[in-house]
């Protein structure tokens, strides 16, 4: 176990020490899935620990106390739903995972009962009757590169990753590809920002490269402090390496002397498995002065946020790590040309940056060859609401909307009628059932009203009334605003007041044009990215639902019943 | 973001002074090596205070303040910014109640109800008996399929309803206890 003990790590000072300690690494590795012995894993991040899934390790752990078999701590695998799982792998069979173990089960699962619970083998082909796990319908649209050992690695040992190839990137850039090549393959790649916005990561590494100031930076955005996402975390508590490995090669890239991770202070596990990982690579060697003999030096901090969603917008991001408030500023300059202490510094997503590992070792051009035409490769996308089958997944960017809802996420639980899925967070609106033929990538869902942003969705049923998401997502931004400029500090207060009017039916039709006018000037003056979209998810809604709206103010009634009108006349009638 | 002051919210119990000393001591491995990276520890450094103490006091906010060679009027303007600070102390038991859209979509917004209407609190305040503080989280805890969910000192509660809230609430506070006894993040 690699946990948080310090473990025994050689200082690699040339490529060869690099490329024995990777043999080594392989060597144990491939050792432990001969098949000879039996390895049980647990999945343990953010969202199984809550579950229970650390006793149901430590259960795991002191029955096979004195065994041979080998008992390891993964991450989760993406599978909310599966959790707590155990996966079993006992001699000369694959290795079997197992949903949903509560600790008092895993004698009874350890003697080999609870195969009702199997939901797949990890392999190719079925064994005993179970299905592969990736032709589970959650698994079967995936095509995992940034969360390749999600679930599958001890995330708390360098080993592990570089077993599975970490690092092998980074050494072809600091040997074998000059700046300008290495820019190249990103380029090709087309790989555009995964944090919301969508750029193209090549071009911006080209504008950090070419600017002068030194020393320069790269910064990885990985402050996610929107309400309805949990990617980057995850990656985090999967695979530091690879984000690690992204940001080094990023920093070799554009000739930044010093990497950063700002990482959002609400995550605590994400934040100790990334510092474990960090501290790993600078004992071997791979961040410091000279790295492995090739004469480059890279060092690297790691920043916490403290809870305001404004401090994942790039400047409020560097206003932050520099220890002042997080409020934006007015560009340009751009970031490229003044950043962290007025230097140039790069900032890129988490994503975007766990991405560039394969892009460098597979090529630009085939990951080109992944998604649709505009947009490249993969999309990690999460969902929320009441799904059969929650959690996050990675697919080509071009999945339907309807794929996504009804196979990945299994469709609505029980009891649950969809009504709507929250696209874009707290900056686009809501779209109904007649969008699920819509490809989902960057610029597809925008035409309707809708955004890709980050891959964070929000099913809702029909319990929920449009007017009362509307003043929660714009009260979002009413809490969230910097205060800074004044059409978002006071817009946003202005239309959640008018909400509350009409949830509260004392609102009038003429509170639906004034809330579009308010609406045009929040968006229009506003000086950061949160104002000029803060009124979106509000006018998604009127737009979708209007006659929600209407039946607030003209007929009195909350027809989801949720409002503080009361319950719709119709079923308090019913009721008489 | 800014934490709303709220005066009704003082603990019975503000005898829960911070050491000072203590949080000398904490600080002692944040060596910065130059003025530009001491900037950047203070947020750090506060989370830590914050952390352990589950607040920062304006007296450790000047601590902080000396130990990285700023002024307290900085940190204290940090401190109100970031919603994860607090500036008075918890009460005995802390909630993080998760409002993010999966919690939203099931029914938080309900458990937020209760809380004021059953326990009179709100966001940011302490029950007038000093046993519970609740801190609503604008953002996600992570576990959505069990939404709505909370975090009640160490232990986690999912899918609740208002009774099932109740209930939880009422069995920790009858068990006695505090959020100092949780692991600190996991
Ligand atoms: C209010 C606001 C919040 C944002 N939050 C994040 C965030 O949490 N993570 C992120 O990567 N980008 C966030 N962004 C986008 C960043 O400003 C920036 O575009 C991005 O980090 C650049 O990286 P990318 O090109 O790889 O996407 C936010 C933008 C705004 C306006
Ligand atoms: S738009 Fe809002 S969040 Fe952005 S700078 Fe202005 S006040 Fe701050
Ligand atoms: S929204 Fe509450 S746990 Fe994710």
């Amino acid at each position: 176990m690699a946990t948080e003990t310090e473990s025994v790590l050689p200082r690699l000072t040339n490529r060869a020490d690099f490329e024995t300690f990777r043999s080594r690494a392989e060597e144990r590795w491939q050792g432990m899935w001969d098949g000879a012995g039996t390895v049980v894993s647990v999945g343990l991040d953010s969202s199984s620990i809550p579950k229970g899934a650390d006793r149901v390790l430590a259960v795991c752990r002191a029955a096979l106390s004195s065994s041979d078999a080998i008992v390891r701590e993964v991450s989760g695998n993406g599978a909310l739903w599966m959790e707590p799982w155990v996966e079993i792998m006992r001699p000369g069979e694959p290795p079997v995972v197992y949903a949903n173990i509560a600790p008092e089960e895993v004698p009874v699962l350890l003697a080999g009962g609870l195969r009702e619970r199997a939901v797949g083998v990890r392999a190719e082909s079925a064994f005993g009757g179970i299905p592969p796990l990736s032709a589970h319908p959650f698994f079967r649209h995936q095509q995992r590169i940034v969360l390749q050992n999600m679930g599958i690695i001890d995330p708390w040992s360098v080993e592990d990753a570089v077993a599975r190839g970490a690092y092998s990137a980074y050494l072809k850039v600091l040997f074998d590809l000059s700046q300008e090549e290495t820019i190249a393959e990103v380029a090709a790649a087309n790989v555009r920002g995964r944090g919301g916005a969508g750029f193209p990561a090549g071009i911006k590494w080209e504008s950090g490269r070419k600017a002068r100031v030194l020393p320069k930076f790269v910064v990885c955005n990985s402050h996610e402090g929107e309400p309805n996402v949990y990617k980057d975390r995850k990656i985090h508590e999967s695979d530091p390496h690879r984000i690690l490995e992204g940001i080094l090669i990023a920093c070799i890239a554009v000739g930044a002397e010093r990497g950063y991770n700002y990482i959002g202070g609400e995550y605590p596990l994400a934040i100790k498995r990334f510092r474990k990982a960090v501290a790993d690579a600078e004992r071997l060697g791979l961040i410091g002065r000279n790295v492995l003999g090739s004469g480059k030096d890279v060092f690297f901090r790691v920043r916490t946020g403290g809870g305001a969603y404004i401090c994942g917008e790039g400047s409020a991001m560097m206003y932050s790590i520099m220890g002042v408030r997080g409020q934006p500023r007015t560009k340009p300059p751009r970031s490229v040309e003044e950043g962290i202490w007025k230097r140039p510094t790069v900032a890129n997503n988490t994503e975007t940056l766990a991405n560039i590992p394969d892009i460098i070792t597979k090529g630009g051009a085939w990951y080109a060859s992944i998604g649709t035409e505009k947009s490249k490769g993969t999309k990690l996308m999460t969902v929320q609401g009441p799904m059969a089958t929650t959690g996050l997944v990675e697919v080509p960017m071009g999945i339907t909307l309807g794929t996504l809802i009804n196979e990945c996420w299994g469709g609505m639980r029980p009891g649950h009628t969809f009504k709507g899925i929250q696209t874009g967070g707290v900056s686009a609106g809501p779209l109904k059932e007649e969008h699920f033929d819509l490809p989902v990538d960057f610029d597809s869902l925008t035409d309707v009203g809708g955004m890709l942003g980050s891959g964070g969705f929000a099913v809702f049923d029909t319990d929920v009334c449009a007017v009362d998401f509307a003043r929660y997502l714009t009260a979002f931004n009413r809490y969230e605003s910097c205060s800074k400029c004044v059409p978002c500090r006071l817009g946003n207060p202005a239309l959640v007041e008018i909400l509350d009017r009409i949830r509260l039916g004392r609102g009038s039709l003429a509170d639906l044009a004034l809330m579009e006018r308010t609406s045009k000037h929040i968006i229009d003056l506003s000086l950061c990215g949160l104002g000029q979209v803060a009124p979106m998810p509000l006018l998604g809604m009127m737009q979708m639902y209007p006659e929600e709206f209407r039946a607030h103010i003209v007929d009195g009634v909350c027809p989801a019943g949720s409002c503080p009108i009361g319950v719709p006349q119709t079923v308090a009638a019913a009721a008489d | 973001m800014t934490q709303a002051a709220t005066p009704g919210s003082m603990p019975a119990t503000t005898g829960d002074e911070i050491d000072l000393d203590v949080v000398r001591a904490m600080l002692a491995h944040i060596q910065p090596g130059d003025h530009q990276e001491a900037q950047e520890l203070i947020l750090a450094a506060l989370q830590e205070v914050n952390e352990h103490f589950g607040y920062v006091s304006l007296a450790a906010a000047e601590v902080v303040a000396e130990h990285l060679g700023t002024t307290a009027s900085r940190v204290y303007g940090l401190l109100t910014f970031y919603a994860d600070f607090r500036t008075r102390p918890r009460g005995k038991h802390f909630m993080l109640l998760c409002h993010g859209m999966s919690c939203y979509a099931l029914g938080s917004q309900r458990l937020v109800q209760e809380l004021k209407d059953t326990w009179g609190v709100a966001d940011g305040e302490t029950t007038a008996d000093g046993e519970l503080t609740v801190q609503v989280v604008n953002g996600c805890l992570g576990v959505c399929d069990r939404a709505p969910f909370v975090k009640l000192d160490a232990d986690y509660h999912g899918d609740l309803t208002t009774e099932s809230f109740n209930e939880v609430l009422r069995r920790t506070i009858d068990a006695g206890g505090s959020w100092k006894d949780a692991d600190h993040g996991h």
